[in-house]
């Protein structure tokens, strides 16, 4: 009982991780189509800046972990400003390009100017403990990451459908001229995206620094594919098929780890991806995507 | 736009036969720049540039295969390194002497310890394999759309990746798996560059490479003319999986000794450069984008690992070639999405310019 009850929590801490990143790619995409390769590079901006605070002096946590969230959601600004403006109204596969190739210098960046070895950073180690709950034990960590994503998309839920920029960010994922003629400018939305995307990358990049205590030039780079994966489950551009999409997806991760012997355990990355493959056999558009034939009017 | 149907016209009123022809030409021509680079490294170079150029031809090779599905779909591919990895370790696991294999793989099941094939029987096999891949992952990447087959095609990349790490009895894992017999010299590379070329090319041109091409562009009006893009795409995949195969293959009989970190990311970077910068819409594109980025990449390379200028010697900069590779699809996708060659073909652009001077 104990056993199954920490598995459970261990698929509902890495499915909420997913889903946090799967969500800050499915913002950017549903607004301007762009598939946002360098999305894990975010994350490595935000860890980066908290590894670099700390070398510097910093010691206090939570000054870190808002550190961490601004520095990603002025990193996702930055990218958008720099890489992604000019390629804005071009083809998806351009733009997807493009940020492919801001992933690839960002990384090698960080391997040039810092270190191509990953660099201790312990001053968010605090936050993963374990916690005992009369007979069981968990770790803190794991509760914090289930407890603070499901309150970010509930706070991503009510800023897209109580404000008006939230409105104007679903709308544009609709019809982005007619929320241009309303009188809303282009570039906040978008920038306003973007900030979305990149504080909740922030968010992760701070589970990440807590549970493996050092920073590394590609640290994002894998979470992202997964979140890729995830929204691809989900269906490309739908915000609850992100989330649906990251659950089920540390589901399937922590369910073929109990499965799987020991001896085979290296290859649960690649039976993930076959079984999530083989789930897009049956639904090419995702679990919540639409298939949208083509000519269809858009609703 | 209507500079591009005015240019196709004149080809589609030429009789089939001359539309092979032209092809065929053309093919050829744009890979004589290579074959003159190859001789002339062939005749004139040292060593160590022969086997640069080795590597050089073997990323031709790459880029020429992603063209073919890349160029004509229009649809992404980050997974095409996966192929040249199953080509070289097919070889590798089929052609190793046995003596060799004692010591690499001597668990290896499927009575493969024990076999020894001769070369070409080994790359026949191995191109089997990458086919029978390609098929299957080709079968669900084709009914997707753009985006979420690119994301297939990167998880096929991991997926393949993981298990040349992790099957140990088979691939050795993460080590290096040496042994390879090394039968393939310059001339053998040069040769099929060229055969590689021509037949990306007559593919771009053929009823399909068109019909293909014309989906990517309007997939509603090509499903209006009764295109079936589907098997278009499925086409180009297992064309372009088997030209990248054929380079994993080349690679593996030139090198002798391959490792699964080299059919990883850092190929996918590179040659996604080397066809972005060149122009993907084409083989001269291909072609373009390799001999540029390639003596590139080499002076970036002897700036990275540390040079003395002036007297100051610099210091190791690792990671400037991955920043140099990403500026370049970052700058070329900003400024110039077509690439250096644009929409048209070597033979096209030179016939285009005879025509303009009568």
């Amino acid at each position: 009982m104990d056993y199954a009850l920490q598995q459970l929590l261990n698929a509902l801490a890495f499915g909420a991780e997913y889903s946090l990143v799967a969500l800050g790619l499915a913002v950017v995409f549903s607004i301007m189509g762009l598939v946002n390769f360098a999305h894990g590079e975010i994350i490595g901006v935000s860890a980066y800046s908290v590894f670099l605070a700390a070398a510097l002096g910093l010691t206090s946590p939570i000054v870190a972990v808002l550190l961490a969230i601004a520095a990603a959601a002025l990193a996702a600004i930055a990218f958008e400003r720099v890489a992604f403006r000019p390629v804005r109204y071009a083809p998806t596969t351009t733009g997807l390009l493009t940020a492919f190739g801001v992933s690839i210098v960002v990384q090698n960046l960080f391997m040039l100017l810092i270190s191509p070895k990953p660099q201790s950073v312990s001053i968010l180690n605090g936050l993963n403990q374990m916690w005992f709950f009369g007979p069981f034990a968990v770790s803190s960590l794991q509760v914090m990451e289930l407890v603070v994503s499901g309150l970010t998309i509930l706070a991503l839920v009510l800023f897209l459908n109580r404000s008006t920029l939230g409105l104007a960010i679903r709308a544009a994922s609709r019809d982005f001229a007619t929320v241009r003629l309303m009188g809303i400018r282009a570039n906040r939305v978008i920038a306003t995206a973007f900030a979305i995307s990149g504080a909740l990358a922030g968010i992760a990049a701070v589970f990440i620094i807590a549970r493996r205590g050092s920073v590394s030039p590609d640290l994002g780079f894998s979470l992202v594919l997964k979140a890729f994966v995830a929204c691809v489950i989900g269906g490309f551009g739908s915000l609850p098929g992100a989330a649906v999409g990251g659950m089920l997806l540390g589901f399937i991760e922590v369910g073929l780890l109990v499965a799987l012997p020991q001896e085979y355990g290296g290859f649960k990355d690649a039976l993930t991806y076959v079984i999530i493959v083989a789930l897009l056999v049956y639904r090419p558009e995702g679990l919540l995507g639409q298939r949208v034939e083509l000519g269809d009017k858009e609703i | 736009m209507s500079q591009a149907i005015e240019n196709t016209a004149p080809v589609a009123v030429i009789r089939p036969g001359g539309v092979l022809a032209r092809s065929l030409v053309g093919g050829l021509l744009t890979s004589l720049p290579v074959l003159v680079v190859g001789l002339l490294i062939l005749n004139f170079a040292p060593t160590y540039y022969t086997f640069l150029a080795l590597g050089a031809f073997v990323n031709l090779i790459v880029v020429v295969g992603l063209q073919v599905f890349m160029g004509n779909s229009n649809i992404a591919n980050l997974g095409h390194s996966a192929f040249v990895g199953l080509g070289a370790y097919g070889v590798a696991i089929l052609s190793t002497p046995l003596a060799m294999k004692k010591l690499s793989i001597p668990n290896a099941p499927f009575g493969f310890a024990t076999l020894e094939l001769d070369p070409v029987s080994s790359a026949l096999l191995a191109l089997l394999a990458v086919g029978i891949l390609a098929l299957v992952s080709g079968k669900v990447i084709s009914r997707l759309s753009g985006v979420a087959a690119t994301i297939v095609s990167l998880a096929l990349l991991i997926i393949v990746h993981s298990v040349f790490l992790n099957w140990t009895d088979l691939f050795k894992g993460n080590q290096a798996f040496f042994g390879i017999p090394k039968v393939v010299g310059l001339p053998w590379m040069m040769v099929m560059s060229v055969v590689v070329i021509v037949l990306a090319r007559l593919f771009k041109d053929s009823r399909w490479g068109l019909q293909l091409r014309a989906s990517a562009q309007s997939p509603q009006a090509a499903a209006a003319l009764g295109i079936d893009a589907r098997r278009l795409r499925l086409m180009s995949w297992v064309l372009s999986a088997l030209i990248c195969g054929l380079a994993g293959v080349l690679y593996a009989y030139f090198a002798g000794t391959i490792s699964p970190k080299l059919f990883y990311f850092q190929m996918i970077f590179m040659t996604l450069a080397m066809l972005i910068l060149g122009g993907m819409a084409t083989v001269t594109g291909a072609v373009t984008g390799v001999i540029a980025l390639s003596v590139g990449l080499e002076f970036i390379r002897s700036i990275e690992s540390g040079v003395t200028i002036a007297g100051i010697q610099l210091p190791q900069l690792l990671g400037l070639s991955g920043v140099a590779l990403g500026v370049v699809i970052v700058l070329c996708m900003a400024f110039r999405p077509s690439g250096i060659s644009g929409r048209y073909e070597l033979d096209e652009l030179l016939s285009r310019f005879f025509r303009r001077t009568q």
